[in-house]
């Protein structure tokens, strides 16, 4: 129980499973204290969960693209107001674009009502945005790369390889021009470049034949056949899903198709598409070096994101008023979404702190 | 078939998954045209899209995979992956300049649609890791930038010499245009919200109006943000990368498939 806590990195799925469940959240919503409870909910967790990994300062960025998000959305507003009915705050002369243009009238008055509107629909954009930043800054993008499905694991591997063949760029083009800086040649400016470019990629290329070699000879490539059958069976599951897919999407979007063939035919074309990428798996047999193991902290941690996502749906559902609410009115927040809130924050501090330089020294200073 | 569009290769059935899932997320793309709904109800964007089109796409890449892939190409597939997320790494940095659909468009050309189609995927999932730059616009970027692979890989193939590097030109540019107007398009109602009826808003989507009124009203949003700056940058700059550097890399890329592709058989010889 006490070991599970230990300074250590979280599995990245429960990480972003939780992130998710916090965007869903955002997006049954447009009442700006809830989205705000959620961003802080995501600042409070990767704050105090990060790592001292070059991944963990990324959640700055996400928070300023967010803000930058809600002033795009507002300036939109100001810009393009058109005529929203309300408090009139500021009143610009109305400049009508001519008719080619959509009959579009920029500027005019601008209205508390039209700002709020903007406000409220950016906010929402931007906490989804914060809470996948929360996500990427918390989980270990190489370690989610290990958990790829079984289905995907040559993509995951041909993702793996260029993850770690970046540094050896460096080293090529340090090469290159070193051996250049010797001889004489082109010295126009395209006649560089094509003699630079050249051999940096080939020495790329034949780096990589050469590793695919090795990986040959270690038996990589090497899956389990499957039967003709299972094969069969793997590409019926994978286009009955995505027929499922198709129809279900076209029926979301278009109200006037039955409902049956909305939601359910999503459901349906989901697990089918599941079922087929599981299918697909089986061909593949391997082994995993140190593996992530599930403990109960990433299941309390997801337990969390997903219990958060789906309050935020009861609100959306039930309390409406609370969901979206009116421009003219101050928002107010509810019981259920507070205990949204909770939830979130609950189930990211489960996690135990994260591996630092410093928690990893004192470690290894045990053992020695 | 020449030997090199073999590096992935698309079975019949390969290609029916891949028709399917474009289509699904060609919709979940251009949802505001085709939404229809009763007069007055609330619309939302469908944040539900944003969970589904991975799905889509992750079957797509499964199906692909699925006879399982030569490690030579592999390597070939994670290397050009390495150069592409850094060409965009550095892309940014020089004004604007998208230097990413250059070598992937050379590269679907060389090694095939199926590559293509990988190849774009692969690129903008590692450019995304590796800058931590991972949201809700990926899953769309991913399968529009796998359509431009996939589209290179599907032009006529006797096409060698001048005429080859000008028909990628051509293609470089209309690739660059309409991957922007896809991205705007899918962004659209989600950065300038929906029209909520009684609220004048323009420029703003219209649900349920006719789709020639909201393509109008669509036309001039991205004419206005980005026709005019970021998709021209793009497409000059795609047309200068191929023109200056496209012969000598797509001989360096067809000598690469050359050997990545070549198998042989060790027939069994009677000793003597």
């Amino acid at each position: 129980m006490r070991a599970a806590r230990q300074p250590r990195d979280l599995h990245p799925v429960a990480w972003w499973v939780w992130a998710i469940g916090l965007a869903a959240a955002a997006s049954f919503t447009t009442n700006p204290f809830t989205l705000l409870l959620l961003v802080g909910a995501a600042a409070l967790v990767v704050t105090l969960r990060r790592s001292d990994q070059p991944w963990a300062g990324s959640f700055r960025i996400y928070v300023w693209l967010g803000v930058a998000i809600v002033v795009i959305r507002v300036l939109f507003r100001l810009v393009l107001g058109g005529a929203y009915p309300g408090t009139v705050l500021l009143d610009l002369p109305e400049i009508p674009l001519p008719d080619a243009a959509a009959g579009i009238v920029l500027l005019g008055p601008v209205t508390r009502e039209a700002l709020l509107a903007g406000l409220y629909d950016g906010l929402r954009l931007a906490t989804i945005v914060i809470c996948i930043g929360a996500a990427n800054a918390l989980a270990n993008p190489k370690r989610l790369l290990r958990s790829v499905p079984p289905a995907l694991y040559e993509i995951g591997t041909a993702l793996v390889v260029a993850v770690t063949v970046l540094p050896q760029f460096a080293d090529s083009v340090r090469r290159v021009r070193a051996a250049q800086g010797l001889r004489a040649g082109a010295t126009g400016r395209v006649g560089r470049l094509h003699r630079f470019l050249v051999p940096v990629l080939e020495d790329a290329i034949d780096r990589s034949l050469a590793m695919a070699a090795g990986m040959d000879a270690r038996g990589y490539g090497r899956a389990a056949g499957l039967t003709m059958a299972e094969r069969r069976r793997t590409g019926a599951l994978m286009v009955l899903g995505l027929c499922g897919l198709c129809i279900g999407t076209y029926a979301v979007l278009d109200s006037t198709a039955p409902r049956v063939l909305a939601a359910p035919m999503l459901v349906l074309g989901v697990l089918l598409a599941m079922a087929g990428l599981l299918s697909a798996g089986r061909r593949v047999e391997r082994s995993r070096y140190r593996a992530d193991r599930w403990q109960w902290p990433e299941l309390v941690v997801m337990a969390g994101g997903l219990g958060a996502g789906v309050l935020g749906w009861w609100v959306g559902e039930q309390e409406i008023t609370i969901a979206y609410p009116d421009l003219v009115a101050v928002p107010t927040v509810s019981l259920a979404v507070l205990a949204g809130i909770a939830l979130a924050v609950a189930g990211g501090l489960t996690a135990p702190p994260a591996a630092t330089a410093a928690s990893r020294a004192g470690r290894s200073a045990v053992f020695a | 078939m020449s030997a090199t569009s073999r590096a992935v290769p698309l079975s019949r059935r390969s290609a029916a998954v891949l028709g399917l899932a474009s289509l699904a997320g060609l919709m979940m793309l251009v949802w505001p045209l085709l939404l229809r709904v009763p007069e007055g109800t609330r619309v939302d964007p469908p944040f539900l899209f944003l969970v589904l089109l991975p799905v889509i796409v992750a079957v797509v890449l499964a199906e692909v995979s699925e006879g399982g892939l030569d490690p030579r190409v592999l390597a070939i597939l994670g290397v050009l992956s390495a150069v592409n997320a850094l060409a965009r790494a550095l892309s940014p940095g020089l004004a604007g300049v998208e230097l990413v659909f250059f070598l992937l468009v050379l590269a679907g050309r060389v090694f095939g649609p199926g590559f293509g189609f990988v190849l774009g995927c692969t690129s903008l999932f590692a450019s995304a890791l590796m800058t931590a730059g991972v949201g809700p616009w990926l899953p769309y970027q991913m399968l529009v930038s796998a359509w431009v692979g996939m589209g290179a890989g599907l032009l006529p193939r006797r096409l060698r010499g001048r005429a080859e590097i000008a028909a990628l030109a051509v293609y470089g540019v209309v690739a660059a245009y309409l991957f922007g107007m896809l991205m705007n398009l899918s962004s659209w109602p989600f950065l300038l919200g929906v029209y909520v009826p009684g609220h004048e808003s323009s420029l703003a989507f219209v649900p349920g109006a006719p789709l020639g009124d909201n393509l109008r009203t669509f036309g001039v949003y991205t004419l206005l943000t980005s026709t005019g700056g970021w998709d021209t940058i793009r497409a000059v700059t795609n047309v200068v990368a191929i023109v200056v550097l496209g012969p000598t890399v797509l001989s360096t890329l067809r000598r690469a498939s050359r050997r990545a592709l070549v198998t042989g058989e060790i027939a069994a010889r009677p000793v003597l």
